[in-house]
């Protein structure tokens, strides 16, 4: 008797790491192993041909110094474009998620499915979409024409500002998303004891809500802001010779150049950046808050 | 590898038996089943690699029942296939998955340098990639005797310096890069490459983001020719494209899809394939194609098979197919590039005489004198110039 109970007992605490072990093992054969790859290639050389490449591992740390001093501008334009995105996608992704929370009753769902509708349309449809309605010739720069609103160069397609509002675009459900889950869980029973106490609302807001909510601006603005500064779509297609972000020296290192080692230390470099960003962006909100 | 090989064979032998358009999940099934034995069974079988590598040896005769080909988008007409299929009674697998050829050569790099198929029997790139091709030993040699009509290739075309027999390539099209403009923009004809300078289309240019494509027409203009093409030519040129950018002249460096934004009206000139723009215009008729007083340049597009081709003797079925005059014409009247075959002007006059009149798909000599060849590149020389003209891209 007293086997089995011990033995059950076993079973059900090596059952969670049991049941983590499928994601564990594509991780490890599908990122981790890459990842390694990809670090002794940004330390490499490459002694054969570019065509058929040799790489030797000689810890030529080179290549990251030159990935900082080559594209430090596509490197900070990269986080600025992704930086203002983020800001945007937030300034318009919580009031929607907190009316579709709050106030949406029965349309809930329907406008969480609005959310998600521009994902059955692929990413790349999605931003050349964009190239129509911002093209020189459009409605939308006809009317700013009307409206006198100064456009940089007098038009709107192929300036950063079109980059910067596609990846606004792009990821605005990422944005959406988390916070209206976690605007969803908080139990308004709170917001009414805040009133009860003679609250206004916008202070009930800023005591209850907001910080209940916090977890899903954390999440949001992070699923939107790495993908956003890797990105290279938005501003190859919506940008202009001057707005290359970093994800297009990537790109361009690996298929056009094909110096390998470059273009892994310029990704590695990026992840590190975003990284420490991430560490520093959780210390400040408060990690111990968000759970 | 070999053991790898007949394993693949018998395989699609067992597929083949049960084809049909709905057996194809349980086709891709299999398929992906097997990509996942792959390491392991290749692990197995890499000993003898070297022995494969190569197309100096004696091409494999390979043959099945499916022809597998990739091409560009957009550069086929509907009937060929089907004529094919019912000629031969051949499958053909079409696939239009070349859009750009270096990012074609990153995909199919890999496998190739191992033997691995990469899913074509037979694909369509242009002159540079087939002669690094050539040179890395990764295309199959056909036998010309199979191909009767390859006597049909024009003469200028039929000893490219990088295959001087065409032993590995025959040519799909020709075509010039130079410009395109919309003359309701521009509001005059565009006769030279200085426009692409010229401060009253600032904001309203774009050029290739291609080294050759780009800077070929650049150095046209400056030196007059190609030859004895240095670095210093390169890097001019260069520096000429990025002072224009850096003064908003260039809108955008764009690759096969210049046509979006030289249509919608946001761009007034342009660099441009000469076909494209035929088929631009449906959607603006006030779009031009000019091949520049200083020059533009020449390009083929090659039918290659590579190493690790399933089906060499369908492919050379396939290129005794499209080099028959009539089939040509039937190609030429859609596509509308330059056709390689010497008669498919005259069998163009029968579809369609305004056509075999136009000077972009049938070029008088003024026109073809107009036209250069981007020389052959070294492994050494490519890396550099393209590496010079990526900082201006990509910053």
């Amino acid at each position: 008797m007293r086997g089995t109970a011990t033995g059950g007992a076993k079973r059900s605490r090596s059952a969670p790491y049991l049941l983590g072990l499928p994601a564990l093992a594509y991780l490890g054969i599908f990122f981790v192993i890459p990842l390694v790859t990809l670090l002794k290639m940004s330390l490499s050389t490459n002694v054969g041909s570019v065509y058929e490449p040799t790489m030797v591992l000689d810890w030529h740390w080179a290549n990251y110094s030159d990935a900082f001093s080559s594209y430090g501008a596509q490197f900070s334009r990269s986080f600025l474009y992704a930086g203002i995105a983020t800001v945007l996608a937030l300034l318009l992704g919580y009031p929607l998620a907190y009316v579709i929370a709050f106030r949406a009753g029965r349309y809930k769902n329907l406008l969480l499915g609005l959310v998600i509708l521009p994902f059955f349309v692929t990413f790349l449809v999605r931003t050349l979409a964009w190239k129509t309605i911002l093209s020189d010739t459009g409605w939308v720069v006809s009317l700013f024409d009307l409206l006198h609103v100064p456009m940089p160069d007098g038009r709107l397609l192929s300036t950063s500002w079109a980059v910067v509002f596609g990846l606004t675009y792009n990821f605005l459900p990422f944005m959406v998303l988390p916070i209206y889950v976690s605007l969803e869980k908080i139990e308004l029973s709170l917001v009414d004891a805040a009133k009860d106490l003679y609250s206004a609302p916008w202070r009930a807001f800023r005591a209850v809500v907001l910080p209940l909510s916090l977890p899903g601006v954390f999440a949001g603005t992070l699923l939107t802001f790495i993908p956003a500064a890797g990105d290279f779509i938005n501003a190859q297609y919506l940008g202009s010779a001057q707005n290359a972000m970093i994800g297009t020296v990537i790109q361009k290192q690996f298929i056009v150049v094909k110096d390998y080692p470059a273009a892994a230390a310029l990704s590695f470099v990026l992840m590190a950046m975003i990284l420490v960003g991430v560490l520093v962006y959780a210390r400040v909100l408060g990690t111990e808050e968000l759970t | 590898m070999t053991d790898n090989r007949e394993l693949e064979a018998l395989v699609r032998r067992q597929l083949q038996a049960s084809w049909t358009r709905r057996g194809f999940l349980g086709r891709a099934g299999l398929a992906a089943g097997m990509l996942a034995v792959g390491p392991g069974v290749l692990a197995a079988c890499g000993s003898d690699d070297d022995s494969e590598g190569g197309g100096d040896g004696e091409t494999e005769r390979t043959e099945s029942d499916t022809l597998r080909i990739s091409n560009w988008p957009l550069y086929i007409d509907a009937e060929t296939i089907p004529a094919f299929q019912d000629e031969t009674g051949l499958t053909v697998e079409y696939t239009e998955d070349v859009n750009d050829n270096e990012e074609y050569f990153a995909k199919i790099r890999e496998p190739l340098s191992r033997g691995q198929d990469i899913g074509a029997d037979l694909f369509i790139v242009t002159d540079f990639l087939v002669a690094r091709l050539i040179e890395l030993g990764w295309l199959a040699e056909y036998d010309s005797a199979n191909v009767p009509n390859k006597a049909n290739l024009v003469d200028s075309l039929a000893h490219v310096d990088y295959d001087p027999e065409r032993k590995y390539s025959l040519p799909w099209f020709s075509g010039f890069t130079a410009m395109a403009y919309n003359i309701d923009l521009t509001g005059e004809e565009i006769t030279t490459t200085e426009a692409l300078f010229d401060p009253k289309y600032r904001g309203k240019v774009t050029m290739f983001s291609d080294m050759r494509d780009a800077l070929g027409m650049v150095i046209l203009m400056d030196k007059g020719s190609l030859d004895d093409l240095t670095e210093a030519d390169i890097q001019a040129a260069a520096d000429r494209v990025a002072a224009a950018k850096d003064e908003g002249q260039i809108r955008r460096f764009t690759g096969n899809d210049y046509g979006d934004d030289l249509v919608a009206g946001n761009v007034a000139v342009c660099q441009a394939y000469s076909g494209d723009v035929a088929q631009l215009q449906l959607d603006n008729p006030n779009l031009r194609f000019v091949l520049p007083e200083t020059g533009g340049l020449l390009f083929s597009d090659n039918m290659v098979m590579p190493t690790t081709t399933e089906n060499i003797v369908g492919a050379e079925k396939w290129m005794d197919f499209v080099y028959d005059p009539a089939n040509n014409a039937r190609l030429t009247a859609e596509v509308q590039f330059i056709p390689p075959v010497q008669q498919t002007g005259e069998e163009l006059e029968k579809i369609d005489p305004e056509l075999a009149a136009n000077p972009l798909i049938n070029p008088p000599e003024s026109e073809m004198a107009k036209a250069f060849v981007f020389p052959t590149l070294t492994e050494e020389e490519e890396v550099t110039y393209t590496d010079i003209y990526t900082q201006v891209t990509a910053s």
